[in-house]
């Protein structure tokens, strides 16, 4: 009976973790599945969301800046704006750049992020992080606690799904996905191509920044190793390309889905005798790695492909260009 | 749809297969969750082996609770609170141990015990948490680490240094939790004995050259160069780059520095009289040398081929057998008793037991006697936000025989 309680519990967290890169690979879906903007940079806009709410609503402390103990819901709030605001700076400057060069551009941005969170002592504490970050519903007993926090998560994705299905079936989200098969066309028709890579860039972001915000909550504490590259940006990348980008369906299995493939895997390895302990972890990597070849080589263009719109289009209607 | 039908149903069955195969009666698990990937890898192995060995003594002096088999499940928290969540997660509730060791780093216990085992008061015992932020957790009474907090250490430096004749000493720290906090504790402990710090500079790990940074903190004119760093991180370059340009040539380190690949890479002769490097030892008992404690594990410790003197070793397998201890006095598996177990077990007074004195202690514990666990790594008595209260430390340079070797 407790081995089934234990597993429950292991499943509300595993799909609570699974709706937080949810969150995160619908807002990287706004930039590259929308727009087809290559963000590489997702774990800086994940950090600025996280950091911004766990200053805002951690008590007063001397060890880093804010501790203003504000409800989660503020922080979060205020982590959606703080990234949308960096955001915002950094496609004015960078906006312009062709994907692979827009890829570098972010990649960097995030790394200098991360960086000046890890130097900046006196506002973040270093390298040693922000603690006793306040939790929803963290007093109400077990499991109640945790399955009010997936459901809270839960009800972020499916309001979120909801919002980005309706902008996606939009004019908004028609000009995106014609800014992001032909760019010169688009400009032709009239449209402010910038403008709209911007827009989608900070839309993009500030979703990110609530995915932080909610991590940091979800965890407790926030340290600068919680932002570092791979599991922060290239993770949910994979979760957005095996799900299937421009689906917001796809993006949330394919979060769940390589969440799930991530974390269980270790419950494999761990039944390895005990002198493999060492390799068992390395072994993980080695299976997580085959999964999601695996799926690729199933499913090339993610499993929920892109949903065209029948629109009443005149007769002659442009081809669909395959999306990258 | 259907192929996620059946991808939804094989994680499922995965997942029961996981639970079924996991309860077998009278064996007593233990989370065992470690850096085993990440940033600390290469200090990780030494650690996993010397909780081990103390599975291994459990094992063959009779087993725990009456013969069962005490087992250390593997997590890895890869030294990062994310995935230290997700590893204690299942260490918690799938594998369902009765406690959890570890994890290595302090933001992974940080994460790990106020997400995970807090809630659901499971006790964690951790090795090589050191940061002091973990003594404010609101925990119950849950959260234990027998490595004494960063302070000491760095204190312990600062004096000797002191009364070496150091009077202005240059510090570079590896940017992360646990070299930062020994860097910036340093600096305050050096300055307040009356010391000058000519400059202090943090480091980015892993980087090929830091011929920069060392060039503006050797224009401070200090006697010596503090490192706190890992050897393999940053440690060893930043030396080469001391002594190749001939910037340092006196220098001062903690316990992540200990290896003997430090001394392999940049030569016995080249580091011998120029470096010390602090390491919490257990209390010398008589006139010198490392107390009887430490010499048990030691000795079986590189009878199974392993190196005692490498970093936390000797916490790694006073934690094991701390636990095992504590699940034997509370007298079952049950999650609830630990905590005040691992404090009768651990804090004097009582018959004091010894590393691999299982059987003894077992016997004692039996015969209703108060024990006393006197460590490899000191002789460890919880306070009451269940850290150990201070620690001696040796101070080690280059021996005759090319390896560490503390000096009087």
């Amino acid at each position: 009976m407790e081995q089934i309680y234990g597993i429950f519990l292991y499943t509300v967290f595993l799909l609570t973790m699974g709706g937080i890169y949810a969150v995160l690979t619908l807002g990287l879906n706004i930039q590259w599945g929308f727009t087809g903007l290559f963000n590489a940079g997702v774990a800086g806009f994940f950090a600025i969301g996280a950091y911004t709410s766990a200053m805002l609503t951690t008590a007063a402390s001397h060890r880093h800046l804010g501790g203003l103990g504000l409800p989660a819901g503020a922080g979060m709030a205020a982590a959606m704006v703080a990234s949308a605001l960096i955001a915002w700076g950094v496609a004015r400057i960078c906006i312009r750049l062709r994907s692979d060069y827009l890829a570098i551009a972010t990649l960097g941005l995030a790394e200098i992020f991360r960086l000046v969170l890890k130097n900046e002592n006196w506002a973040t504490n270093g390298a040693r992080g922000i603690s006793l970050i306040p939790k929803p519903f963290e007093h109400l007993p077990e499991p109640w606690n945790q399955v009010a926090m997936l459901l809270l998560v839960f009800a972020i994705v499916l309001v979120l799904y909801g919002l980005l299905e309706r902008a996606q079936r939009a004019p908004w989200g028609r000009v995106m996905s014609a800014i992001r098969e032909n760019e010169a066309a688009a400009r032709a028709a009239g449209k402010d191509v910038e403008r709209l890579r911007i827009e989608a860039f900070i839309l993009g972001a500030a979703v990110m920044g609530l995915g932080g915000a909610l991590m940091a909550h979800h965890i407790k504490f926030i340290d600068p190793n919680m932002a570092e590259p791979v599991s922060a940006t290239f993770l949910v990348w994979v979760m957005l390309v095996i799900g299937g980008s421009a689906n917001n369906r796809g993006a949330i299995l394919g979060a769940v889905l390589v969440w799930t493939i991530w974390s269980t895997t270790e419950i494999i390895t761990t039944r390895l005798p005990a002198e493999w302990a060492l390799k068992a972890a390395y072994l993980r990597i080695f299976l997580v790695g085959l999964a999601l070849q695996f799926i690729l080589q199933r499913y090339p263009g993610g499993i929920f492909r892109e949903r065209r719109l029948r629109t009443v289009a005149p007769p002659s209607s442009q081809k669909g260009g395959s999306h990258p | 749809m259907k192929h996620i039908r059946h991808l939804a149903a094989a994680g499922a069955a995965a997942l029961l297969a996981a639970g079924g195969s996991a309860a077998i009666a009278a064996d007593v698990k233990v989370g065992s969750a470690a850096g085993i990937t990440g940033p600390i890898e290469g200090l990780v192995p030494p650690i996993l082996a010397g909780r081990n060995l103390a599975a291994t003594h459990v094992n063959e002096q009779g087993g725990i609770l009456g013969g069962g088999t005490y087992m250390l499940v593997p997590g890895d928290s890869q030294c990062n609170p994310k995935a230290a969540v997700d590893a204690g997660t299942k260490l918690v509730n799938v594998e369902q141990v009765v406690a959890v060791i570890g994890p290595s780093c302090s933001g992974a216990t940080n994460g790990m015990a106020q997400s995970v085992t807090i809630p659901a008061g499971v006790v964690t015992l951790s090795d090589s948490a050191t940061a002091p932020m973990i003594s404010f957790l609101e925990d119950g009474d849950l959260v234990f680490r027998a490595a004494p907090s960063d302070g000491y250490q760095s204190s312990a430096l600062a004096r000797f240094a002191w009364d070496a004749g150091l009077r202005k000493i240059a510090v570079t720290y590896a940017n992360d939790d646990y070299n930062a906090g020994l860097g910036e504790a340093f600096v305050a402990a050096f300055e307040q004995i009356g010391g000058t710090i000519t400059g202090k500079q943090a480091h980015e790990p892993d980087r090929q050259s830091y011929r920069s940074e060392l060039s503006t903190l050797a224009g401070g004119g200090a006697d010596a160069l503090a490192v706190f760093a890992y050897f393999g991180g940053s440690g060893i370059t930043i030396l080469r780059n001391s002594l190749e340009n001939a910037l340092f040539d006196r220098f001062l380190g903690a316990d992540g520095m200990m290896d003997n690949s430090v001394i392999e890479q940049l030569g016995a002769d080249t580091l011998r009289g120029k470096i010390t490097l602090s390491q919490p030892a257990p209390e010398a008992e008589g006139d010198s040398g490392p107390g009887e404690s430490y010499t048990a594990f030691a000795e079986a410790f590189m009878a199974a081929g392993h190196e005692p003197t490498a970093p936390y070793v000797s916490h790694g397998y006073d934690v094991a057998f701390l636990m095992a201890l504590a699940i034997e006095k509370a007298g079952a598996a049950d999650r609830g008793k630990i905590s005040a177990a691992l404090r009768e077990v651990a804090n004097a007074p009582g018959m004091v037991i010894r590393p691999g004195e299982w059987q003894k202690a077992r016997e004692a514990i039996a015969a209703g006697e108060d024990i006393n666990y006197e460590g490899a790594s000191g002789a460890i008595e919880f306070d009451e936000n269940g850290d150990v209260s201070g620690a001696t430390y040796t101070f080690n340079g280059v021996g005759d025989d090319g390896t560490w070797t503390p000096m009087k």
